[in-house]
């Protein structure tokens, strides 16, 4: 192509633009995000696939685990010391009447100043459907089978349980008559005691000691009903007996009623010297009782109280240990639906104060009224709050109940709420302090933060708990939850001021002079133009910091407080029967930590990025 | 614009002396700007000219010399200061809107808070502040949703609402695309023609020429030359101007 020299350099776009065209399909949605993502290039990939390998293999041992083995029954049966610690029984209301306070002011809150993500709706949703549905459906999957040791020394014993019209029992006897009945594993509930005897007794057939085969073995199981008469059907009472020349036995039976039954065993005690033999009594289509008190009061009401029988074996859930693996539907009917049956109540309670209150933020987030009433309700949130818990000098609806008494996660939440509030104001002193242009201020401000952030956060507490009411005897009188409250808010006070400092750092200079220029004196200033710039540009520092407070409050443990991390402490230390499932304690406690933080940081993300005005201009 | 030579200057500067550390910034400045005069300082950059308005409402301090302002002196005296600024508006280069607040928000601020005027009564003269500098319809806005034109405007309204009797602008236009200056420009010069007494930073040649009522020259920290329009474009008489003035017309 030959074009005139002057015309070469000429280019005329045609009239109408092209229209706009979508992007490459590779390089968009789900895949081009993989791509480009996860597999750009081999290390990248190599590093997709070995963390994606690592994280299928942790949650998969960690969800088979808790299906499986764990026993969360050690929180269903402690909620109350979880969630209040020692808190009194009979003014537990007062908590109830916090909490609800809280939820509801939350629910206003997030209501007028943030979003609320459409997720937390639907996971709420889902929580209350499933505290409905799964204990239905867990109540329709079949017990486990009960294993209690029948031994030489605990003979006769009663297994005493509640039956229901129609149901099906079946009692099977199961000799232990050489070392393979020995090694055997159960599947099912085993009686603790039975577990401890026959470890021992187990050892002792495998080194010879104890041979079984010697023993005699002539039992009678029977069903009794509450008064102790034999339940017979068709005239013929219902037994499973074993003889020496019969050993073992069993009997199926569909319960004629509602009510208490009484498994019955008895030796035949002829032949005292050699009956002796030990046996595995195996029983299907029995439920466990729940070992919570609530329980047992709605049990007597209904069936009255049970059976009065010598050596009894409650089938209380507490008594009783899984052993083996469970099915998932096991786990759902005997760990998940107690549990969600237990917060039933409250959840749906919570959750109906919290929509309230949303509904109500939402709709009135343009009235000044409900704006105003929002934040006077959280101002004298706090004041009503410790009122309500701690109580009036002389009350009788209120008695006081000493802060000692506190525990469980309504410590942690008020350690947390004290530190949030108290230390707010004081880390913006501080920050503003070490900026004021008077060098006393300044440096002791300066000192103050640095000491504080130099000592490790446990140290000042010990500080608090020890070493300051040693010199300032005043302080000696003073509770040690408030102390801890004091030690608390400076530690955070102290991380906050730096914060904000950075954040006071960031607001132009200009803008201290438009505000000087315009006749504005320093107050004035500092708080209507510097501060709120500065603050909403540390918004996730400051959370940040809310957040590190919130888990800190674990510290106080240490010192002899029993928030979370103290009240599960002594759950499973002080409860010999609970022992064993530290793990599940830790884990539930791990996980309300962690939902609670997560929130947090959720919302201050929803806070920052709400409102024009946090664009910088 | 219209001299009233029976008047009292309504700003005296006598021997403003002033330095950064050792760095001699403003040297013996002499200057009476009088009632609804508009003057307009030009000058090559860091010859003080910033500065040197900033010393008039004390945004900056200057060590020597007395500087009046409407029968009140300058001092370390705290209210003087106060009484000074809120008779002076200024507007800077980089506009220094407060952006978390909306544009009526930054309009009425100052006037609640440090005039103490009812919320009712500062919107109202806000929004007739917002009608003259042409944007009435931007009060609820943010200030970075507007455009560099419409930010300096608001500025001047801000300034405005404190109901001051002398302005001052640094640079209004050096931070603006060139299309956005000729809308600035237009509402100063509305503001001239209302009386205002303008102390005016700028480049704008045009602006100095159609406007001002006296140029003032500054280099090195000094006034080098000081006249009317006329006098300064068309026959300046010392070596600096003429350089300055065939560097940049
Ligand atoms: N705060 C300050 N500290 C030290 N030097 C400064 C400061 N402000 C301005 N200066 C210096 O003073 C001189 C004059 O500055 P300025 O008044 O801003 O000049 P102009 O506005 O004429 O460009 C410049 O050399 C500048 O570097
Ligand atoms: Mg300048």
């Amino acid at each position: 192509m030959s074009l005139p020299e002057s015309e070469r350099n000429v280019y005329v776009a045609p009239p109408e633009p092209p229209p706009s065209r979508r992007p490459p399909v590779t390089t968009v949605g789900v895949l081009g995000w993989m791509r480009h993502n996860l597999f750009s290039s081999w290390p990248n990939t190599l590093a997709t696939l070995v963390t994606a390998a690592f994280l299928v293999w942790f949650v998969q041992a960690f969800v088979r685990w808790s299906v499986e083995n764990a026993q969360w029954g050690v929180i269903t049966n402690n909620l109350r010391l979880i969630t209040s610690g020692l808190y009194p029984r009979a003014e537990i209301w007062r908590m109830e009447v916090t909490a609800a306070l809280l939820v509801f002011l939350t629910g206003l809150g997030l209501g007028i100043w943030a979003r609320v993500a459409r997720s937390v709706f639907v996971i709420v949703l889902v929580v209350l459907g499933a505290i409905v549905f799964v204990p239905l459906i867990g109540a329709r999957i079949p017990e486990p089978t009960i294993y209690v040791l029948i031994e030489p020394q605990r003979t006769p014993s009663s297994f005493v349980f509640l039956g229901y019209r129609g149901e099906e029992l079946r009692v099977e006897l199961d000799p232990l008559t050489d070392l393979e009945d020995v090694n055997t594993r159960q599947i099912g509930y085993v009686e603790s005691q039975s577990r401890a005897t026959w470890s021992t007794q187990a050892r002792a057939a495998a080194t010879g000691q104890l041979d079984l085969a010697d023993h005699n073995l002539e039992l009678s199981v029977r069903l009794l009903d509450r008064s102790g008469s034999p339940v017979a059907v068709r005239g013929a009472p219902v037994q499973a007996r074993s003889t020496p020349d019969a050993l073992g036995g069993s009997f199926t039976v569909e319960l004629p009623r509602d009510g208490w039954y009484v498994l019955h065993v008895e030796r035949n005690d002829e032949d005292r010297d050699n009956n002796t033999g030990y046996a595995w009594l195996r029983i299907d289509g029995v439920e466990l009782f729940s070992s919570l008190e609530a329980a047992a009061i709605a049990r007597q009401a209904e069936y009255g109280p049970p059976p009065d029988v010598e050596r009894p074996l409650f089938a209380e859930d507490r008594a009783y240990r899984f052993e083996g693996t469970r099915t998932f539907g096991e786990f759902v009917s005997l760990q998940l639906a107690p549990f969600l049956s237990r917060i039933a109540r409250e959840s749906f309670i919570g959750a109906a104060l919290f929509a309230n209150g949303w509904v109500i933020g939402t709709l009135g987030k343009h009235e000044k009224r409900v704006r105003r009433a929002a934040i006077l309700g959280w101002a004298l949130a706090g004041p009503v709050i410790l009122v309500i818990l701690y109580g009036v000098q002389g009350s009788r609806t209120l008695p006081i109940v000493t802060t000692s008494a506190w525990g469980g996660l309504l410590l942690t939440i008020l350690l947390t709420l004290v530190g949030i509030t108290a230390s707010f104001p004081l880390g913006v002193a501080l920050a503003l302090g070490r900026r004021s242009e008077l060098p006393v201020i300044k440096w002791t401000c300066t000192l103050f933060i640095e000491v504080i952030r130099g000592v490790p956060l446990i140290t000042i507490l010990f500080m608090a708990k020890l070493i300051v009411p040693f010199f300032w005897s005043a302080l000696s009188s003073l509770d040690l939850t408030v102390r801890m409250m004091i030690g608390l808010t400076l530690f955070s006070a102290a991380y906050l001021a730096e914060n904000v400092r950075g954040g006071l750092q960031i607001v132009p200079h200009g803008q201290l002079e438009a505000a000087r220029a315009l006749g504005m004196n320093p107050f004035l200033t500092t708080s209507l133009i510097v501060l709120p710039q500065a603050l909403r540009a540390v918004i996730p520092a400051i959370v940040g910091q809310f957040i590190s407070l919130f888990k800190d409050t674990s510290l106080v443990a240490v010192v002899g407080l029993f928030e979370l991390v103290g009240i599960v402490d002594t759950i499973v230390s002080g409860q010999p029967i609970y022992r064993p499932y530290q793990r599940e304690a830790y884990i539930f406690i791990a996980i309300i930590y962690f939902v609670i933080s997560y929130a947090m940081s959720d919302v201050s993300r929803r806070l920052e990025t709400s409102g024009a005005g946090s664009v910088r201009g | 614009m219209a001299n009233n030579n029976n008047r009292e200057p309504i700003i005296i500067c006598r021997g403003v002396n002033k330095w950064f550390g050792n760095f001699h910034v403003l040297k013996d400045i002499n200057l009476e700007v009088m009632p609804q005069e508009v003057v307009v300082i030009i000058g090559p950059s860091g010859s003080g000219k910033s500065t040197f308005i900033r010393c008039i409402n004390r945004l900056e301090e200057h060590q020597e010399g007395q500087i009046i302002v409407d029968g009140i002196e300058l001092s370390h005296d705290v209210r003087n200061i106060a009484a000074i600024r809120s008779e002076i508006g200024m507007v800077f280069q980089q506009f220094n809107l407060f952006p978390h607040l909306t544009v009526l928000q930054n309009i009425t601020l100052a006037p609640r808070y440090v005039r103490r005027q009812p919320r009712r009564i500062a919107d109202e003269v806000a929004l007739q502040l917002l009608a003259r500098v042409g944007i009435p319809e931007q009060a609820r806005k943010y200030p970075a949703q507007l455009s560099g034109g419409q930010q300096q405007r608001v500025a001047i309204a801000r300034a405005l609402a404190m109901q001051p009797k002398i302005m001052l602008f640094d640079e209004p236009t050096s931070a603006l695309d060139p299309e956005m200056i000729k809308e600035v420009l237009d509402v100063m010069k509305e503001l001239a023609q209302s009386g205002m007494t303008m102390l005016v930073v700028t480049h704008e040649m045009g602006f100095a020429r159609e406007v001002a009522d006296r140029i003032v020259f500054f280099d090195e920290g000094r006034i080098v030359e000081m006249g009317p329009p006329e006098h300064f474009f068309n026959n300046p008489q010392h070596e600096r101007t003429k350089l300055f003035l065939s560097q940049i017309l």
